[in-house]
């Protein structure tokens, strides 16, 4: 019988009664004695000369105990921000990559751009200083949007004279062109994919602290990956060694991508702590959030296919410009290339791939990944026009897909953009996605819609992504500064209980749980002898963190690789305790057995012995049970699956309302299946959030329009229906749990899915001009009474 | 933003007119006014604090007026910084009528933009403070003028700012215009427009001044 916590069980997770009865404890909860607090002046303009700072009237302030600009920060050889990934240009040359002070110095380039911080007694003191400051200003010409950076009417950069960051492509575009050209069908369209804000609910904070005894630092911060913290900030930015920088990410409240990233404030309050030899305590305000936090998405795409007679798909060109914002966030250049053009093959053999992506800076906040980071960008490409394609050719939607599956036997199957998949099956998400929505009988729910006055439409999404990233030696290639490996420390306590130290990094994924379940699996122990330790350099021993769905596959093979190692020593334990050989010993159920013999030796025994060896093999083995292991993987893994959503379009309002939603994914082996359910229901959340109701607008000048929750519209639960949730099991074949990852799949695949159903409702009233997201009640009404 | 409409004093032209080059009247009259002083021939600089709930801010602002054309119409520019909050920078085009029964007609065409925080609590909530702004401006300018006036009473305003509209700003500033206010109309209902108040100086720097004051407002609820 399987264990009710192990491997496969939906156990509640863990994590929970602290979090929902109010006793988590986030970076803001935390206060260190003596602190003091900084309040941040932040730039009204998008673009501008900072002639003069007068700090003196902040001073002034009752309670402020420092003022900090940028020229503080370079007198004192605070470095800039650096970049985590370097992409190089289709002509050879590296990317633009110009400063990104943490002050700013000299000129400002977007709004929220920090100028000043103060640093005061009290929270209030601070902002009132930053209020009292005099900065004087001279508006420059701003570039808004990739249009007006194109023109280069202006600059972003002094030094990047053409606002362009890199022009990079990937595959032979005059090969591709020549197919094209050749194919019975060509199919083109142009997309947005929308800027969005990541809004995770726990807004940044940042804490610096500095140990005048021992000289340490540490910063305690909204991190998704301390250690990551540790090198950016430590080796790049503030010169300090790893050995006297600690840096602590406690529960973390969301982060989507946007707390990967190492930020200005991070940086500013470790020194200033230093200095000033007192903690510094930053708390983001929500509208700081907005204009401070990297942004997601921003693309504008255009997409051509071209298929043969049959409708197999000849090849795909995809050009695409990419914003970046006014400064490279840590992880920006790769998303739109290295997570991005290498996804365009979808789940198809499409045999031809061309991708161009131009990379340009603005007066906008940075952009960088969030939730899927490139890969949401991809499959919506490719879904959007594959659907299109089926529409204008006449074919079903579903069958036009199946025509160009790549099929279950074809793996490993590398595709013309670089990647090799491992493993999956398709036809077979997508026959499970279409009964679970009872696409049989699509036409007459339509008809009935159409009874009542309303437009319904059906819409597919065919997803593949990614995940667990990655091989260190492919990421390397492709101009990552870090290597993608991750660690575990497997901890057993003298009477069997067990600490699991992970480099991955949890913000809401549940992995105090599904981490207990492998181990509880593997030695038998309940679930609740099991703590999970995460998110602190001085304990963890090493990390890159949690994004990219690599939680399990990368840190749960790194702890399957440890579990390796303790059960091996452990079974010698256990062989000398039961006086047989090691060769022998089986373990199961948390018991060591002697094959053909009756004797055993539970795993508590085996633990308490290693640690009190007065009976133990000092000759071979050394006393306790502890061990550690690094796991760099062979590959990606391959998460995919198909979404389905069918809308209804009320046409004397435009709303679209979600009718039915299935989803059907391949994770490959699954641990925690309600935590997966989980998963997919926040992805698809928000990629419905994308795709009818958020969008990030600056207007002309570079102004946030978009700038706090009455003008930036998120999800909520009535926006939503109830999902339908399957999933299909191919198992990773190179990973020792079997698992592929699901985090991000839902925002991969739901923006497609409901996009294409609600061009489908509008072509179903004749309209055939698509519309971008997000799909507003007001552009679906001007679309309908051709406004 | 843009914001338009009218304001009926019941004050003859020059009294307003006077009233509105009087710095001590304007700051009586501009809510949340510590200082205004002349800046030039043509100018007034004014700092003003604004507080709406828990957040007070002071916002410093400069006004020069153009085409003067005493006493029927003047331009107006100008610019205020707000700290943290953001700024705000913008210009009116305001002209004086006479109603024909001794009262005044004041008609104004704001185009203002802000920047920073302003800009991002969104036009909504700023059109609806400045617009509360106006109508305290107006408040107490009519009764100043027509104590001068020696008008035993204001007649109190109405007309342009009904509601806070649900409609964006544009829309709602435009309804006061597009009911084609014409004096008498006001005067009859005994609605008495705001009072605008004439002067070359004065009116475009109320104008100003409570977009300011808009934007403070609007930053108080971003801090807030």
């Amino acid at each position: 019988m399987p264990r009710d916590d192990g491997i496969g069980a939906a156990v509640r997770r863990k994590e929970d009664f602290r979090f929902i009865t109010g006793r988590g404890s986030y970076t803001d909860d935390l206060n260190r004695p003596g602190q003091a607090f900084a309040a941040f002046l932040r730039s009204p303009h998008a673009h501008a000369r900072v002639d003069s700072i007068n700090v003196s009237p902040a001073m002034a302030v009752e309670g402020v105990v420092a003022v900090y600009t940028g020229q503080d920060l370079a007198d004192a050889g605070v470095n800039g921000l650096p970049c985590g990934w370097q992409v190089h240009s289709k002509n050879g040359e590296p990317m633009a990559e110009p400063a990104h002070p943490a002050l700013a110095q000299g000129k400002v380039r977007h709004v929220g751009d920090a100028v000043a911080v103060v640093i005061a007694e009290s929270r209030t003191a601070a902002r009132a200083g930053a209020e009292a400051l005099e900065v004087a200003y001279t508006p420059l010409p701003a570039i808004p949007n990739m249009k007006s950076a194109k023109g280069a009417v202006a600059t972003v950069h002094d030094d990047v004279t053409n606002n362009q960051c890199y022009d990079w492509e990937l595959g032979d575009e005059a090969e591709i062109d020549a197919a094209l050209a050749a194919s019975a069908h060509q199919v083109t369209l142009s997309l947005v994919n929308n800027r969005l804000v990541p809004n995770p609910m726990e807004p940044r904070v940042a804490i610096g602290d500095f140990d005048h005894a021992s000289g340490e630092h540490t910063l305690y911060t909204t991190s998704q990956n301390p250690h990551v913290i540790r090198l950016l900030m430590g080796a790049f930015v503030l010169g300090l060694p790893e050995h006297k920088l600690r840096v602590v990410a406690p529960d973390v409240g969301g982060g989507f991508g946007s707390k990967i990233f190492h930020y200005a404030e991070e940086a500013v309050v470790t020194w200033a702590a230093a200095k000033l030899r007192r903690p510094v305590k930053w708390t983001s305000d929500r509208s700081e959030a907005f204009m401070t936090d990297a942004h997601g998405r921003d693309h504008e795409t255009t997409v051509t296919l071209g298929l043969d007679a049959d409708g197999k798909f000849n090849a795909l060109k995809v050009i695409t410009d990419a914003n970046m914002g006014a400064y490279l966030s840590t992880f920006a250049p790769c998303v739109p290339t290295y997570l991005y053009a290498t996804l365009l093959a979808g789940q198809y053999t499409t045999p031809k791939i061309y991708a161009g992506v131009r990379a340009w800076f603005t007066n906008t906040v940075p952009v960088d990944a969030y939730r899927g980071a490139g890969r949401p960008e991809a499959t919506y490409v490719v879904e959007r026009i594959v659907e299109e394609a089926a529409r204008q050719i006449g074919v079903d939607p579903a069958e036009l897909r199946k025509r160009n599956f790549i099929a279950p036997d074809a793996f490993p199957y590398p595709t013309p953009v670089a990647l090799e998949y491992d493993s999956g099956n398709y036809a077979g998400t997508l026959d499970k996605a279409m009964a679970a929505v009872d696409y049989a009988n699509f036409k007459s729910r339509q008809a009935a819609s159409k009874a009542a006055g309303k437009l319904r439409g059906i819409g597919f999404s065919a997803y593949i992504e990614a995940c667990g990233i990655a091989p260190s030696a492919v990421v390397g290639s492709l101009g990552a500064r870090a290597g993608l490996y991750e660690s575990g420390a497997v901890r057993v306590h003298p009477t069997g209980s067990v600490t699991f130290y992970t480099g991955t990094h949890s913000h809401g994924q549940g992995h105090e749980t599904t981490f207990a379940q492998v181990i509880a699996e593997r030695l038998g122990v309940p679930i609740d002898n099991v703590d999970v330790v995460h998110g602190d350099t001085n304990k963890i021993q090493f990390g890159m963190g949690t994004y990219g769905s690599r939680s399990l596959a990368v840190g749960g093979s790194a702890l399957a690789k440890a579990l390796d190692k303790v059960e091996a020593k452990a079974k010698k334990i256990a062989a000398h305790l039961m006086e047989a050989s090691a060769d022998d010993v089986e373990f199961k159920d948390g018991q060591f057995t002697v094959a053909g013999t009756d004797k055993s030796v539970g795993f508590g025994d085996v633990a308490l012995t290693a640690y009190v060896p007065h009976n133990f093999p000092h000759d071979e083995l050394e006393p306790g049970l502890e061990e550690q292991a690094f796991y760099d993987p062979a590959n990606f893994t391959f998460p995919a699956g198909c979404h389905i959503c069918e809308v209804e379009i009320d046409p004397d309002t435009g709303r679209t309302e979600i009718v039915n939603f299935v989803a059907a994914d391949d994770f490959g082996n699954i641990v925690n299946p309600m935590i997966v359910e989980g998963q997919v229901h926040g992805g698809i959340a928000q990629g419905v959030g994308q795709a009818l109701l958020e969008g990030c607008l600056y207007d002309g000048d570079g102004q946030l329009m978009t700038g706090s929750y009455m003008d930036y519209c998120m999800p909520r639960a009535d926006d939503l229906p109830n999902f339908k949730v399957e999933t299909q099991v191919t198992p990773c074949p190179h990973n020792p749990l079997g698992v592929k990852g699901c985090g991000e799949a839902g925002a991969i695949a739901a923006p497609a899915a409901v996009m294409n159903a609600v061009t489908d409702a509008l072509r179903s009233a004749g309209v055939s001009k698509p519309i971008d997201m997000p799909a507003t009640p007001s552009k679906i009404w001007s679309a309908l009474n051709g406004a | 933003m843009e914001m338009q409409g009218e304001a009926l004093i019941q004050a003859p032209k020059q009294v307003v007119w006077d009233a509105l080059n009087d710095p001590t009247v304007l700051k009586e009259a501009i809510p949340g006014c510590e200082e205004l002083t002349q800046d030039g021939e043509d100018g007034f600089a004014a700092k003003v604090r604004a507080k709406v709930g828990p957040v007070s801010a002071r916002f410093a602002g400069k006004v020069q007026l153009s085409d003067i054309d005493p006493p029927n119409a003047y331009r107006i520019h100008g610019e205020g910084s707000g700290g943290a909050a953001g700024f705000a920078k913008g210009g009116a085009f305001v002209n004086l009528e006479d109603d024909g029964n001794g009262g005044t007609l004041l008609k104004y065409n704001v185009e203002a933009n802000v920047g920073g925080k302003l800009a991002q609590i969104g036009s909504r909530l700023i059109d609806g403070a400045a617009r509360k702004l106006a109508d305290e401006f107006f408040d107490n300018f009519a009764k100043i003028a027509t104590a001068r006036a020696g008008l035993s009473k204001p007649e109190n305003e109405k007309g342009s700012n009904e509601q806070p509209a649900e409609d964006d700003e544009s829309s709602k500033v435009a309804t006061s215009v597009s009911e084609d206010p014409s004096a008498s109309e006001k005067g009859e209902d005994g609605q008495t427009g705001n009072q605008g108040t004439e002067s070359n100086k004065g009116i475009p720097l109320w104008i100003w001044l409570s977009g300011l004051a808009v934007v403070l407002v609007g930053l108080l609820y971003v801090l807030s």
